[in-house]
């Protein structure tokens, strides 16, 4: 099933006035649902305003071209709205200066609140939000979420979009600011939500190795268009195109080039430093020579130096 | 609704008035402003548009801009209008259903008021508009500085003033980020009674300000990383100068301001005869 | 004499009434005139309480901190101390006091009283050096994150200062915005500005030429990157290698060893010359 099926959106800011900007340039855009998607592209290419109209935080300027369905409903269609809302969790960039309220427990049951469900069933998908992103009910569900640690408040923020137990996670940027630890945690995090409640995740990145390692899809926007879409792999082994656009590439990807141009050849697929090692000791140990033309076993999710520093 | 006015929304031009003296500025702006209360006829209103028309043009400012700033304040404009159209019941009644009543002077008068108002917010936009927060303090403080005698923290303030006025985009922004996401969460802000409205408001007000409360005491620190308050001789890279321009602008609003008195209390005629000469029967 | 001198330094946190935290504990270490020191460790590990401290902002419980031979708990002299210890922030909205860019740079300048002339050609020289002259009549708020933090920067270069602390200054930019910055810093380092970069990504440590890593207010790693990356200690700091010197460790372990990595420029100078 498609979880998102956009066609012909564009937008514009300050429409009809000199400083109106382009910000979608009629994007065609499907989505099937269980998929892990990477949104990648400078600050203003259009990430944010494609990601509003997800969940019809922003509505398509015309609404006779363009059209925006989420798991088969119109985001167009006044009625469906609010489920629609739902049905799409939100996690914007700093989320924990959206916190409000004076509990943990209470901050968290406002999307479920919002639902209209009943009290039993809030109070239990807040403690499940609460578990699945690692904060233990008893410790935390009374504190106020102002006084906990930078990582727990950005947690709180994520356990309340999840709480809504939405079919689609967005995410923008969730990492930004967090120190190496913290980030890794909310990676492995990331990957955990998709499993348990939401399967279709958007995450938005500025890191190239962390897209590598956790998308099945890239899709790269510039100045409001998609300009790169494929998997990972695809993507960033087609240098021709990441040179002509201007894209990162994966720190593997890069040493790989470095190495190339010193006359050490490598498979051109490599994208994470797991595979990078792989190719390297192959060729260190000579037992079983690679050359270019070999395509490499597909490694299963690799981190980038998250594990033993040795 | 106050989305549009245009504080701290200085437009960047190279013309005489942006360059004028910030003192000078704040005296001729409060100065037109006490003009208009004085204005009685169309005809004095004439000459006030002319004036502000005048001004826009020499500094070089897209009359868009200023039109923003009325933009701002139509539902007040709106709301007064309405309540002197219907409140007046002196004069010749020329619709008259139930008890709504409107009479020719209460049309004209509120013609007058809105057409006061307009031109007050134009002309106080325009003082936004061509200088900058940072001028427009350091004026404050300059016109204020014999109460620092008696005292009163003149620099604080100007330095209060020209921050908050500084703040005021970056809120904005913020306001706009955190009502996005918790409409995300399923809030709704435009439905339901005033009761629920205001308490839907609770989520966005209570974040916003525990940001700013954040964000001013960053703000301390940065503050005190550089100095501030290091000597009581603080200098000022921007020196105001009284210029030829000044004296021309004075000059100027001067005449404005002495036109508008003479016209409404030594030859009012002259105003009504010209507003009969064009408008006609219509009075 | 070293230039900074931080002597058996505590600083104490009051959190609330009654309760409070040591933020730092006992530190002692010393930077030279012209270094470009990266100071690093997680969240709570005390690095901004020590930047904080440098400046003179806070003062240390007990312990001395010693600026070019002057104490920072010197009264009279606190505010030198702040002019010659400049200091950028992580948010860069959090930072600017004025609307438009020029009279945010002079900020600084027009505090210590400088003389109208000298301000104005501080601003040119700084706004200069951070390639935003162009920019000067502007408003701040329409600046990108990168234009905004090397306006900071700007802010701070026009009091001429001798050394440079960035408190976490790209932890907010987007990678084009950090690279704009740390092209900024570097050059001013060559210059012979002291930097004191905070940060906590390691591929930024790994620019320094030397890395003070802090773990619960204390002094844990202490050395040139490669040495610290090889120290094997990162983890217990919460911290993790960045990915090229990563890569070298683990292949280290399987018996190649590269010599020192800290970035990608040595990893693959290490792997040519084992391919020779």
């Amino acid at each position: 099933m498609q979880a998102v099926q956009i066609k012909n959106l564009s937008y514009s800011y300050s429409k009809k006035t000199p400083n109106e900007k382009l910000a979608l340039d009629n994007i065609d855009l499907t989505i099937e649902e269980g998929s892990f998607v990477a949104i990648i592209g400078e600050t203003g290419s259009g990430k944010s305003t494609l990601l509003q109209h997800l969940n019809g935080l922003i509505k398509p300027q015309d609404k006779k071209r363009s059209c925006v369905v989420i798991n088969g409903m119109s985001a167009t269609d006044k009625k469906s709205l609010r489920r629609l809302r739902f049905e799409v969790g939100m996690v914007f960039q700093y989320p924990e200066y959206q916190l409000f309220a004076d509990t943990v427990e209470k901050d968290i049951a406002f999307g479920p609140k919002n639902m209209k469900l009943d009290p039993d069933e809030v109070s239990q998908r807040v403690k499940r939000a609460m578990s699945v992103v690692g904060l233990d009910y008893d410790e935390f569900a009374q504190r106020s979420p102002f006084d906990l640690s930078g990582g727990e408040k950005r947690r709180v923020a994520i356990a309340g979009v999840i709480a809504m137990q939405p079919k689609i996670l967005v995410l923008d940027e969730p990492v930004a600011g967090l120190d190496p630890t913290g980030r890794s945690e909310l990676l492995s995090l990331v990957k955990k939500l998709q499993k348990e409640i939401s399967p279709t995740v958007i995450l938005v990145s500025h890191n190239m190795d962390d897209v590598a390692a956790l998308a099945d899809r890239v899709i790269a926007l510039k100045d409001g268009k998609i300009v790169a879409d494929g998997t990972p792999k695809q993507v960033f082994s087609d240098r021709r195109l990441t040179k002509a656009i201007g894209l990162d590439v994966p720190t593997a990807a890069r040493i790989c080039d470095m190495l190339a141009e010193r006359g050490v050849s490598l498979p051109r697929d490599i994208i994470t430093m797991d595979e990078l090692k792989s190719a390297l000791l192959a060729l260190l140990s000579k037992d079983a020579p690679l050359n270019a033309d070999q395509p490499l076993p597909n490694i299963p999710i690799p981190n980038d130096g998250g594990a033993a520093d040795v | 609704m106050f989305k549009d006015v245009t504080f701290g929304q200085y437009y960047p031009a190279d013309s005489i008035v942006h360059k004028l003296d910030a003192r000078v500025k704040l005296l001729l702006t409060l100065l037109y402003v006490v003009g208009i209360f004085f204005v009685k006829s169309y005809f004095g209103f004439m000459l006030t548009a002319v004036l502000l028309v005048a001004i826009v043009l020499v500094a070089k400012l897209p009359m868009a801009s200023v039109l923003k700033s009325v933009r701002g304040i139509l539902l007040l404009v709106l709301i007064t209008a309405l309540i002197n159209l219907f409140m007046i019941k002196d004069g010749e009644v020329l619709v008259q259903w139930k008890i709504f009543v409107i009479t020719k002077t209460g049309v004209h008068t509120t013609i007058k008021m809105v057409l006061r108002l307009v031109l007050l917010i134009s002309g106080a936009s325009l003082l936004a508009l061509t200088t900058t927060p940072v001028e427009l303090a350091d004026g404050l403080e300059s016109l204020m500085s014999p109460l620092a005698l008696v005292k009163i923290p003149v620099r604080d303030i100007a330095m209060i003033m020209s921050i908050a006025l500084r703040f005021i985009p970056t809120l904005f922004e913020e306001t706009n980020k955190i009502v996005a996401a918790q409409k995300a969460r399923g809030a709704s802000f435009d439905s339901g009674s005033i009761f629920a409205r205001v308490k839907a408001l609770i989520p966005v007000l209570i974040p916003l300000f525990v940001n700013s409360f954040r964000r001013a005491d960053e703000l301390a620190f940065a503050m005190d990383a550089r100095c501030y308050n290091a000597t009581d001789k603080r200098t000022k890279m921007k020196k105001a100068t009284f210029k030829f321009s000044d004296f021309v602008a004075c000059l100027t609003v001067l005449s404005f301001f002495t036109l508008i008195l003479l016209e409404r209390y030594y030859f009012p005629k002259i105003g009504i005869n010209i507003d009969y000469m064009i408008f006609g029967g219509l009075l | 004499m070293p230039f900074i001198q931080l002597k058996n330094v505590n600083y104490v946190y009051p959190v609330r009434e009654g309760a409070s935290l040591k933020a730092i504990k006992n530190l002692s270490l010393s930077i030279e005139a012209g270094e470009y020191v990266a100071l690093t460790g997680m969240n709570g590990s005390g690095k901004s309480t020590l930047a904080k401290l440098l400046n003179g902002l806070f003062k240390p419980t007990s312990g001395e901190i010693l600026m070019d031979g002057v104490s920072t708990a010197d009264e009279d002299k606190v505010f030198d101390i702040r002019r010659r210890v400049g200091m950028v922030f992580q948010n860069p909205d959090n930072q600017t006091v004025a609307t438009i860019i020029e009279d945010d740079v002079a900020f600084g300048p027009e505090n210590i009283g400088l003389p109208r002339d000298e301000i104005i050609s501080r601003v040119d020289e700084a706004l200069a050096a951070v390639g935003m002259s162009e920019y000067r009549k502007r408003q701040a708020s329409a600046l990108s994150g990168g234009q905004k933090q090397r306006v900071a920067i700007a802010g701070v270069l026009a009091m001429r200062p001798d050394v440079l602390i960035l408190d976490e200054a790209t932890a907010m930019l987007d990678p084009e915005g950090r690279d704009e910055v740390l092209s900024v810093v570097k050059r001013q380092n060559q210059n012979g500005v002291t930097v004191i970069n905070i940060t906590h990504s390691m591929q930024e440590a790994a620019m320094a030429d030397r890395i003070i890593v802090l773990r619960k207010g204390r002094l844990a790693i202490d050395g040139a990157p490669a040495q610290v990356f090889s120290s094997g200690a990162l983890r217990s700091c919460g911290l993790t290698l960045p990915p090229a010197a990563q890569l070298a460790a683990e292949l280290k372990a399987e018996g190649f060893d590269l010599g020192a990595v800290t970035d990608e420029a040595s990893l693959v100078e290490g792997l040519c010359k084992l391919f020779k």
